[in-house]
């Protein structure tokens, strides 16, 4: 597309690097202002108790500060419009109550952290400790106890999705499939942990804070909600932020206390998250429970689905979209991108005695995923035939697009069966299937799995007001600016957090004005210098924001048009904008000298055209309902089927995002996002004991995927531009953390066909393995 | 988390740590390489009062050659032996066990003496000089003292060090030149701890045969029967003799995957050797 | 409070320190040297990784007062060290970071791989970066990056 190699589809080199390459990138924790005091809370080491006195030593008077030291700060609620959504008060820090191990009860401060532990584990706090309710599946009803004493239950939501008739399905089924999947609990788990700096600004009348965000703006409607403070009295900068993938997408107890402590003691206070915290009180993520039949004919053709999902969300809503989505986006996302008419999902939303769960890398789709393409291999085994036939024979075919799963999702466009082929060319499934003849040495087994999805990306209003939710994200903003000299800001209001969009939204914007993108800038994640917008998540920020860029840049090339024809003295008409200049019939002028007029010689603008060059817009895609990225995982692995490890030997994908505005970064985010997903696949959980105990807390024992047991990621490319965005581009940021816990589970699968052990839940541990195997061959004996 | 408040000393000699030790009455830790030590007063599970730094001490990382023994200062780095920088006398076990142990920026600071006066069960150093049959020199206020590691660790971070010694040094007898080793860790994850360790030793020169369990619910588990099997060569009966040696350590209340991991991991270590 | 002196990135650098403050925070806190992060603290991450004696150190478990007389390089240093240069410029060709969080504790760690010739097979690398976790990349254009970096500078 672009001449220069700059524009959009250009790998263009990332300008962020340099700074993070010679350290001297800005994390909230490498801010420094004078006289900061550092903050540590008092959490809860117990998972539902009553709080019955706080202790406060005499050197902690005045350091200390409880819910009743800071009386303004009201209670987190998240609103749901959803029918029949319960929703908590939350206080951000406890009142009468505890109700999950790390809730925050005080936040001490003193000179330096480990002064603020100091003070932390001196004060003491009587507890009367009461039973926790932990089992999802079971207490979601029916329990003597409740985490929130005035539900009648333990239930935020619960809502039946459905279609078709699947009571018909269930008769006319040859083959009945029925399994039960299960999801660890997990952590995101981004390598830099929150944290939260806050300060006064007596010029501006603000308070500051400086947070690892992905959502400065919306963090600031928050706080001036909960603090009651004008929106204009509040400024959240999300600086550099060490990566989110989802859980710093909320709002956190953390910040609003921070804000509220700046507010009281006129200094700036600090708080830096560590990783014991961070495990222990950033969103929880994933934890989902399955019971799921398939319905199909003797050809493998799927009839109906019928599914029960239960999540574990924890003890309360993180704002703003609480936990109601979760269970809604998996039964949205369980039919995956199939033809399938027939379809019933209950799903349950359950308050537990845990860490409040978030959205995390693909939220509900890991789950939904991991159920419809195991299920679909099953299908396959049950009617002899291979996984990836059943899977190309149910998928949607490009002529039947645009289409309309029975889960609700509108396929915009693409070939899925294509990339099922592609994948299986990328890890050459025939090689595969003699070296499984062969046998290796020593003694391991092979298998080579599968997994197709379809990834909603950068989906709006409609689909936000389906979900109940009361904030919409569905547009992003940029104000693109021109200064004096030709230079350009773009200010917009996403916030990249590793994504690379300082450089991919400068190459939109070089695109449409045909400036170089080393002499744009992009500002994000500053209430204070950019318009409103919601962040980045959802897989949107490219769309969305990149969208709004190119409207801003178009209204400026307009503008830039108008005043260059004029000084030009031709028509508009006659002018273009490229390569830095307007250039008409008789000469060329430069957008610096454009820029000059526009501002310091105003006095030669064209009648009716004012000063300045600086243009807002918006932009939402033509569709609410979301652009529709998609891609085939394929993984192979060896098993030792008696030590029970699994290796990850080779690793594919075969996805189309449409337009890829740079192509490298593309490569980037899908390789980020599958090791993510073969994190959740393999390694990552935080169980919880029968009290509520979490029993892992450091990163000895929560592995995350090292660079020693990845496989290089080899990818193939589609490229169906959707007609809905511009440029033809749909998000694709969290798509591959999507696919590898099913490609993995399924490789499994394979590997120990000869046993017939299947192993339906995350993640594939050694233990899980074993059982699974002596499961088989003690049902292989008895048969 | 942040450390708690600690006092930190650098004696110039052995004598004086102890001194200090001594006086300290079980206030005071030495810290070598503080690679567990210091994550645990990060992780706020340890809070000694005073730490007595003997990382420098140029006893403690002296080593010295016998005709048939290296002897190891406590505080020689698992990168040294790693690297080979230090005399071996195990024939390329100990670098190969040394290399396997955490990360490279851990061992460039970690110490043998560290190591073995924590005794995690998952450690790699309590098994594999358990298998070399080496010996553990401690000094206190009253001298030194001289164990052997099967004696010196007696159970999960339990060793026979008293609250007033200091690990000095390690003496491990050197292999013959024809004796062979099996060494096999498993773990999910490179360079996490064990979920199963085992070493086998075979030197018929000496007339020594040791096969060691690590990640054993307590000290490193000796394999008795298999260490005779293995002497003798008896390929095809080590599986049961594995197995009898566990029944037989029904104390260390392994559950069924465990156990099953131990004998796998038994098993294709003594295949190395026997081979 | 306890007597330091320290060389850090060629200069020497005489403070009072608490006995407890890791090398870590005396490098972000006291010295400004931020570039140096921390993921963990408790040395599995990688993210802190600096040169202590020119071999790579968890700088969160080291305790300030016990690096005294020691010298300790960060990613502020290495000004004219052709391996850093090699590996920064082919970490930018290669997309080789993305939130940037772990990229100076992999960088100390490329560098030592190189230097050490343990950088020469994709396995070596993978192996020798599996004490530096990145949440980003996926590592494959990490390997990349530092495969070619060591092709370009293969002595050090």
């Amino acid at each position: 597309m672009a001449d220069e190699g700059y524009g959009v589809g250009a790998s263009l080199l990332r300008r962020e690097d340099d700074r993070h390459l010679h350290g001297r990138g800005q994390f909230v924790s490498d801010i420094k202002l004078p006289g900061t005091m550092d903050v540590a809370f008092l959490r809860s080491p117990h998972a539902h108790a009553r709080i019955r006195s706080i202790s406060v030593p005499p050197e902690g008077r005045g350091r200390v500060f409880t819910a009743a030291d800071l009386p303004r700060v009201k209670p987190i609620r998240v609103t749901s419009h959803s029918t029949g959504a319960k929703s908590p008060p939350w206080p951000p820090l406890a009142t009468d109550k505890v109700r999950y191990v790390g809730e925050a009860i005080a936040a001490c401060i003193a000179p330096s952290r480990g002064e603020a532990e100091d003070l932390a584990n001196a004060v003491s706090v009587e507890f009367e400790v009461l039973e926790a309710v932990v089992d999802a599946a079971r207490d979601m009803r029916g329990s003597r106890h409740t985490v929130h004493e005035h539900w009648a239950d333990n239930l935020y939501i619960e809502h039946v999705l459905q279609g078709g008739d699947i009571d018909a399905a269930a008769r006319a089924a040859e083959i009945v499939v029925t399994r039960e999947f299960r999801m660890q609990r997990q952590s995101g788990a981004p390598l830099e942990c929150r944290g939260v700096l806050a300060y006064r600004d007596h010029r501006l009348d603000e308070v500051v804070l400086y947070a690892s965000t992905q959502t400065p703006h919306t963090v600031r409607v928050a706080l001036a909600e909960i603090l009651d403070l004008e929106e204009r009295c509040i400024r959240v900068v999300a600086p550099d932020v060490g990566g989110g993938f989802g859980p710093k997408a909320r709002l956190y107890p953390e910040e609003i206390i921070l804000a509220a402590l700046a507010l009281e003691l006129d200094h700036p206070v600090r708080w830096i998250e560590d990783r014991s915290e961070h495990l222990l009180t950033a969103a929880h993520t994933r934890d989902h429970h399955y019971k799921v039949t398939a319905y199909a004919d003797g050809r493998g053709g799927i009839l109906g689905v019928d599914a029960e999902i239960v999540v574990d969300a924890g003890a309360y809503g993180l704002w703003p979209q609480g936990p109601y989505h979760e269970a809604g986006m998996v039964a949205r996302a369980l039919p995956g991108p199939y033809t399938i008419p027939n379809y019933r999902a209950k799903h349950y939303t359950v308050a537990t005695n845990k860490t409040p769960l978030g959205p995390y890398r693909g939220v509900g789709r890991p789950g939904a995923c991991f159920v419809i393409e195991r299920l679909i291999d099953e299908v396959a085994r049950a009617v002899g035939r291979e996984p990836n036939e059943v899977r190309v024979m149910n998928l949607a075919r490009p002529e039947q697009m645009p289409f309309t799963t029975i889960g609700g999702m509108r396929l915009d466009g693409g070939n899925y069966a294509e990339s099922v082929r592609l994948c299986a060319e990328l890890l050459n499934i025939p090689a595969i299937r003699v070296r499984q003849q062969r046998g290796e040495p020593d003694g391991r087994m092979i298998g080579i799995g599968f997994a197709t999805f379809a990834e909603q990306t950068a989906h709006g209003a409609a689909e936000f007001a389906a979900r109940g939710a009361s904030i919409i994200p569905g547009f992003e903003s940029c104000t693109a600016r021109i200064l004096t000299d030709g230079s350009i800001v773009l200010m917009v209001g996403i916030q990249s957090h590793g994504q690379g969009l300082e450089t991919a939204l400068s190459q939109v914007a070089a695109e449409e004005l045909g400036i170089n993108p080393a002499r744009i800038s992009v500002r994000h994640g500053d209430t204070e210098s950019t318009a409103f917008g919601f962040g980045t998540f959802a897989s949107r920020s490219m769309v969305m924001s990149g969208g709004a860029v190119a409207r801003a840049s178009r209204m400026l090339r307009d503008k830039l048009c108008r005043i260059g024809a004029h000084l030009l003295q031709c028509d508009i008409a006659e002018v273009r904008c490229a390569d830095g200049v307007v250039s008409g019939p008789q000469g060329s002028v430069s957008i610096g000298e454009i820029a000059k007029v526009a501002h310091l010689r105003m006095d030669g603008l064209p009648p009716g055209v004012d000063p300045l060059l600086d243009a807002t817009a918006t932009y939402e895609p033509a569709i609410g309902t979301g652009v529709y990225s998609y891609a085939t995982h394929g993984a192979v692995v060896a098993v030792d089927p008696e030590t029970g490890f699994v290796e990850l030997i080779d690793f594919a994908v075969a996805e189309d995002c449409g337009t890829m505005v740079n192509p490298m970064l593309v490569e980037g985010q899908i390789r980020g996002g599958v090791v993510q997903g073969i994190g959740t696949a393999l390694y990552e959980e935080i169980p919880y004991d029968e009290t509520g105990q979490p029993l892992v807390g450091t990163l000895a024992d929560y592995l995350m995927p090292g660079a020693a047991e990845m496989p290089a990621i080899k990818i193939g490319h589609l490229h169906t531009p959707t007609p809905h965005t511009e440029y033809g581009m749909k998000g694709m940021g969290e798509g591959g953390a999507v696919a590898p816990p099913a490609a993995i589970a399924n490789a499994v699968r394979d590997a120990l066909a000869a046993i017939g052990a299947e192993i339906n839940e995350t993640p594939i541990s050694p233990r899980r393995v074993l059982a699974a195997i002596k499961r088989a061959r003690e049902a292989a004996a008895k048969a | 988390m942040k450390a708690p408040v600690v006092e930190y000393i650098r004696p110039g000699s052995v004598t004086e740590a102890i001194d200090l030790l001594a006086q300290a009455r079980g206030e005071a830790r030495v810290i070598a390489g503080g690679q567990s030590l210091v994550a645990m007063m990060n992780l706020r599970v340890a809070s000694p009062g005073l730490l007595i730094d003997i990382a420098r001490l140029p006893e403690l990382t002296a080593v010295s050659e016998e005709p048939d023994a290296v002897t190891l200062g406590a505080c020689v780095t698992h990168a040294a032996i790693e690297d080979g920088k230090v005399a071996d006398p195990s024939c390329g076990l100990m670098p190969r066990a040394a290399a396997s142990l955490a990360y490279r920026a851990i061992r460039t600071r970690g110490t043998i003496g560290g190591s073995l006066a924590l005794s995690d069960p998952a450690a790699e150093w309590p098994a594999v000089l358990t298998a070399l049959d080496a010996e553990v020199t401690l000094c206190g206020p009253s001298g030194w003292r001289t164990l052997k590691c099967t004696e010196f660790v007696t159970g999960i971070f339990e060793t026979k060090l008293a609250s007033d010694e200091v690990i000095a040094s390690v003496r491990v007898p050197k292999l013959s030149a024809d004796a062979r080793w099996g060494y096999l860790k498993l773990c999910r994850k490179s360079g996490e701890f064990a979920s199963a360790l085992a070493v086998v030793v075979t030197d018929r020169g000496r007339g020594f045969s040791r096969v060691v369990l690590g990640v054993a619910n307590g000290a490193p588990l000796v394999l008795e029967e298999a260490s005779r099997v293995v002497a003798e060569a008896r390929g095809d009966e080590v599986g049961g003799a594995v197995a009898g040696d566990l029944d037989r350590a029904a104390d260390r209340l392994f559950d069924e995957f465990q156990r099953n991991l131990h004998i796998v991991t038994a098993m294709r270590t003594v295949q190395q050797v026997l081979q | 409070m306890t007597a330091v002196r320290l060389n850090i990135n060629g200069k020497v650098i005489a403070d009072d320190v608490p006995p407890r403050l890791s090398l870590a925070d005396f490098l972000r806190e006291r010295r400004n040297l931020t570039g140096t992060h921390l993921g963990c603290e408790h040395g599995v991450c990688g993210a802190c990784t600096v040169l202590v004696d020119g071999e790579p150190a968890r700088s969160c478990l080291m305790l300030a007062v016990a690096c005294d007389e020691r010298d300790v390089a960060t990613i502020e240093g290495f000004a004219a060290d052709r391996v850093i240069e090699a590996l920064r410029r082919n970490f930018h060709q290669h997309h080789a970071l993305q939130c940037g969080f772990c990229t100076p504790g992999m960088l100390v760690t490329a560098r030592d791989l190189i230097l050490r010739g343990k950088a020469s097979s994709e396995r070596e690398i993978r192996e020798g970066l599996a004490g530096n976790i990145c949440r980003c990349t996926g590592y494959t254009n990490i390997v990349t990056a530092i495969a070619e970096a060591a092709k370009e500078t293969p002595h050090g």
